[in-house]
């Protein structure tokens, strides 16, 4: 009998797991032929058309690319001869591009489909033909000011001006220097309500890839680009000691602002990207205000829900898509819910094998059963899901588990996982509608990850959640 | 590292929880095999550093320490391929545990045969290195911690040295040898001329080939070098030239096991010398040297010259050596091409043949700045001479792609605008408009390419100059 019960609970465990492919479609859409299609920027136009630039400085627009038959995608090379551009935005007919050196506007004056005029609106932060130095840029924010965010000379030095800061450039063409402490980002943008933020990656003075608020004055924790506080007639931050904690030495330094969502290395990525906030109004899954990051590492699309808690952001961030054919550098999403990602692996290598992609990703209307947020109570956290939950799974508090831990903030390159705790989940409480849990849980550790798993937990229809994990970066604990 | 911190915590957690060993493989997983390939291979088809049969993971297993505890970066050569890419250090974020546990798994996986790794060795390496502060070069790392020589495949080499000037290879058998060696290192290496300039070597011998079989042959000299097995040539590396790749010979050769006659010549003439000999049994992924020095096999950067496309003028906005970071290139039709800087606001190379060479900016990182396709190009100006308060604002292209540029000075706008002329030139025309002061915009000191010294331009009257490219 027992090959039959093995069976048996093989059937079981495959009924009750949910993959990607039940919820979310991954096409490849057709590139130029022939073409090296590196994607860094991607922006959305009128008339369903979307444009992309690539590394090696072409600018083509797409159309068909919401289409259903992909292989009627029509493509038109719009301009050449651009600088690594990592931001784009199309405006009243031009667009706009983050380019390594400047900020500019590129219009087609005669109509010929192609850009003639190049105008550079801002260009007043250095750079020195260092490869590093990269230039990664918003869409305007509700003032109608572009933020960009200019990464490190090299892994360690800031030899170009502004390096190590995020500037915003206003609609009249001026540069306002808004934050230090910048390390190595991979993308740039808003949340739902318009607050900026950044990705910036594992390296010096950054113990794990995180997902860090812009908050305008702010310090990021990287001291390298802190000589230009002075081009900028500002009092330079603290440098904070090697071989701390970022809650210590925000706790001596308050503007020094600790990531709001750590991305712990390995265990959700390396190398985090894009910053895409979900304004579908939920037409890409039940996820309306949340936040996609994307990895170019692991080829994989993160989400993160964030609350504000005592002033400061704080999240958890969620395991999402994955098998994407390349390392994603930018990701757009359409207000009708189609998310399009792009990227490429050249000197940073992803799981995706393919050299560049531009993929579309679309939400079939059937809801995951998933944690939808996770947010932090005085003594444990409430999680929010999906679907309704089994009462006797959810309200068992040996069907989670939790460990939490923090990273040394060190003039060196990264961290190991430190300061390890492990919070004790002493009961899980289900709401009425077996939408929500209240967890209280002995030993929450402020300013460290809690990893919560939640394997044990089942939904009124017997599944078991398709990512039944979270980490949560827990700044602040509410009173 | 919290564990340095907390010595007898680590000693009591190893001895009460034995269960608690590192899983080598699956650090590497999540680790290492973004870059390197889960089968070892380098991610992308080989893009990145394989470690599966590279010679970097056997021997001495200190130097994958060092490697891993500092990162390294920088060109390297890496199972007979050249990369130019950057690791990140490791040894802040790792374990000694966890490192010991990845090389442990990386030394013996995909049929590699390393060492195992004493866990003490990243222990002794972090202190020896302790004072490190940036990633490593490759030769660096070599100098401390070489790769493992192989057993030349070079046996009864002799050496004969000849002086002369050449330009080629000459018939050496019709020149008097100045003194004859025998080589019992087995290695190719020009040093024992211990000369300069405007020598030759011949190497005579056996190359005890393990097997019957097909075997192929890489070559690179400074400057020429010729490979002829069983009197038969296989490979030449042609005339004056750099070991850099570029001039890269290969060969095959059908071979009997056991010794078959070589014969390597080769000769210097001014400058760097060297030569690099490597063989493989064909079918085989790694090169075996018998030369003090490697060749790289790919030749740097596969080369990706830009040419005006349809008639239309190309532009290359990357850093271009001889300008500033923010050069801005454009290929004319008619093989005349131009740099203008950004930063200072003029033309500031310009020169006639091929355009640009991209490979250097569309491979890996793109490190670097990369010269013009050309030996002969021309520095109009280096510096800034408009006043400090002038402002880029960018540029048109015409119906032809030909560039405008337009430089805003107080409430004056400065267009500059070029396109090719006739026989090699280009011509450039000036104009300022707005306001009503004068400007006078120096044009360097360049008598082969246009006499004028600089233009004094006046509000609404454009001026034209002719650049004389050939």
């Amino acid at each position: 009998m027992r090959p039959l019960l093995i069976l048996t609970a093989l059937c079981t465990a495959t009924l009750s797991q949910q993959k990607q492919s039940d919820f979310y479609t991954i096409e490849s859409i057709p590139l130029p032929p022939d073409e090296v299609m590196e994607i860094g920027s991607i922006a959305l136009m009128p008339g369903d058309k979307v444009a992309v630039t690539t590394r090696r400085g072409d600018l083509w627009i797409c159309e068909g690319a919401y289409g259903d038959d992909l292989t009627k995608v029509k493509w038109t090379r719009f301009a050449h001869g651009l600088h690594e551009p990592l931001g784009m935005y199309w405006k009243d007919g031009s667009l706009y591009l983050t380019q390594r050196p400047e900020f500019s506007r590129l219009q087609d004056m005669d109509g010929d489909g192609s850009a003639d005029v190049f105008e550079t609106i801002n260009s007043d932060w250095g750079i020195n033909g260092d490869y590093h130095e990269y230039a990664f840029g918003t869409s305007p924010d509700k003032n109608g000011d572009v933020w960009i965010t200019l990464c490190l000379t090299g892994s360690a030095g800031a030899d170009s001006d502004w390096r190590g800061w995020t500037v915003r450039i206003t609609p009249d063409g001026k540069m306002i220097p808004t934050c230090s402490g910048i390390r190595s980002p991979g993308g740039i943008g808003f949340n739902a309500e318009g607050d900026t933020f950044y990705t910036d990656n594992q390296g010096l003075w950054n113990g794990s890839s995180s997902l860090k608020w812009l908050k305008p004055g702010s310090f990021q924790g990287n001291p390298t680009g802190n000589k230009y506080h002075k081009l900028a007639n500002l009092p330079a931050p603290p440098e904070p000691q090697d071989g701390s904690r970022v809650l210590t030495e925000h706790l001596k330094f308050p503007d020094y602002i600790p990531p709001a969502v750590v991305l712990p290395h390995g265990k959700v990525g390396q190398s985090p990207t894009a910053i895409v906030p979900d304004l579908s109004g939920g037409k890409f899954g039940p996820w309306a205000g949340q936040l996609y990051i994307g990895e170019q590492t692991h080829s994989q699309v993160q989400r993160v829900c964030l609350e504000k808690v005592n002033g400061i952001y704080q999240g958890a961030v969620f395991h999402f898509l994955e098998g994407f054919q390349c390392g994603i550098i930018p990701a757009k999403l359409d207000e009708r819910g189609i998310l399009f990602v792009g990227g490429s692996n050249r000197g940073w290598a992803s799981r995706g094998n393919q050299p560049f992609h531009f993929d579309r990703v679309k939400w079939n209307g059937k809801t995951p059963f998933e944690i939808h947020t996770m947010s932090a109570q005085y003594d444990g956290f409430t999680l929010t899901f999906t679907e309704p939950v089994d009462q006797a799974s959810a309200a068992n508090p040996a069907s989670y588990s939790m460990e939490a831990w923090t990273y040394i903030l060190q003039k060196g390159y990264g961290s190991p996982e430190v300061d390890k705790a492990t919070p004790i989940v002493k009961s899980a409480t289900v709401a009425a509608d077996g939408k929500s849990v209240r967890l209280v849980i002995d030993g929450l550790v402020r300013g460290h990850v809690h990893h919560l798993k939640a394997p044990g937990v089942k939904s009124t229809s017997g599944l078991t959640l398709w990512h039944p994990e979270a980490f949560y970066t827990l700044n602040e604990i509410p009173r | 590292m919290f564990f340095r911190k907390c010595p007898f915590l680590l000693i009591f957690t190893l001895l009460a929880t034995p269960l608690h060993a590192q899983d080598g493989e699956q650090l590497y997983g999540l680790y290492c095999a973004a870059c390197h390939a889960p089968d070892g291979k380098g991610a992308t088809g080989g893009a990145f550093p394989p470690l599966a049969g590279s010679e970097w993971v056997h021997g001495n297993p200190k130097r994958s320490v060092a490697i891993i505890l500092k990162g390294i970066h920088g060109p390297i050569e890496v199972a007979g391929k050249s990369y130019n890419l950057a690791m990140p250090p490791q040894g802040d974020a790792l374990g000694d545990d966890q490192i010991v546990a990845i090389l442990n798994f990386v030394h013996k996986a995909w049929g590699n045969k390393g060492q195992d790794v004493p866990r003490d060795l990243v222990r002794v390496a972090r202190a020896e290195f302790v004072s490190r502060t940036t990633p490593w070069t490759a030769p660096e790392l070599l100098k401390i911690l070489p790769l493992e020589k192989q057993p030349t495949a070079l046996v009864n080499l002799t050496s004969r040295v000849y002086k002369g000037q050449w330009n080629q290879t000459p018939d050496f058998t019709k020149i008097q040898a100045e003194n004859v060696e025998e080589e019992h290192s087995g290695i190719l290496d020009t040093a024992l001329a211990a000369l300069k300039d405007d020598f030759g070597i011949v190497w005579e011998g056996d190359f005890m080939a393990p097997a019957d079989g097909e075997y192929a042959f890489i070559l690179d000299a400074d400057d020429g070098a010729k490979l002829i097995l069983n009197d038969q040539p296989i490979a030449e590396v042609k005339g004056l030239g750099p070991m850099d790749g570029s001039r890269v010979a290969k060969g095959k050769a059908a071979l009997k096991a056991g010794a078959n006659h070589v014969r390597i010549e080769y000769f210097q003439g001014k400058g760097n010398q060297g030569i690099s000999l490597g063989w493989k049994i064909a079918t085989a992924t790694q090169w075996q040297w018998v030369s003090a020095t490697t060749a790289k096999s790919t030749g740097g950067n596969p080369p990706i010259p830009l040419m005006p496309i349809d008639g239309k003028t190309v532009v290359y906005r990357n850093f271009i050596k001889g300008s500033t970071a923010r050069g801005i290139g454009f290929g004319f039709p008619g093989e005349v091409n131009m740099v203008y800087s950004a930063d200072n606001l003029a033309p500031e190379l310009v020169w006639t043949g091929g355009f640009i060479d991209a490979g250097l900016h569309w491979t890996n990182r793109g490190q670097g700045f990369q010269s013009p396709m050309s030996e002969e190009v021309i520095t109009l100006t280096k510096q800034r001479l408009l006043p400090p308060t002038a402002r880029f604002k960018g540029y048109s292209l015409d119906a032809k792609g030909n560039p405008i540029f337009h430089v805003k000075i107080n409430e004056q706008l400065l267009s500059d605008a070029f396109a090719p002329g006739p026989d090699g030139t280009l011509v450039r025309t000036l104009k300022l408009s707005g306001g009503t002061s004068a400007l006078e915009i120096p044009l360097g000191d360049n008598p082969s390419v246009t006499t004028e010294k600089s233009v004094s331009l006046t509000p609404g009257k454009p001026v034209t100059i002719t650049y004389k490219l050939r």
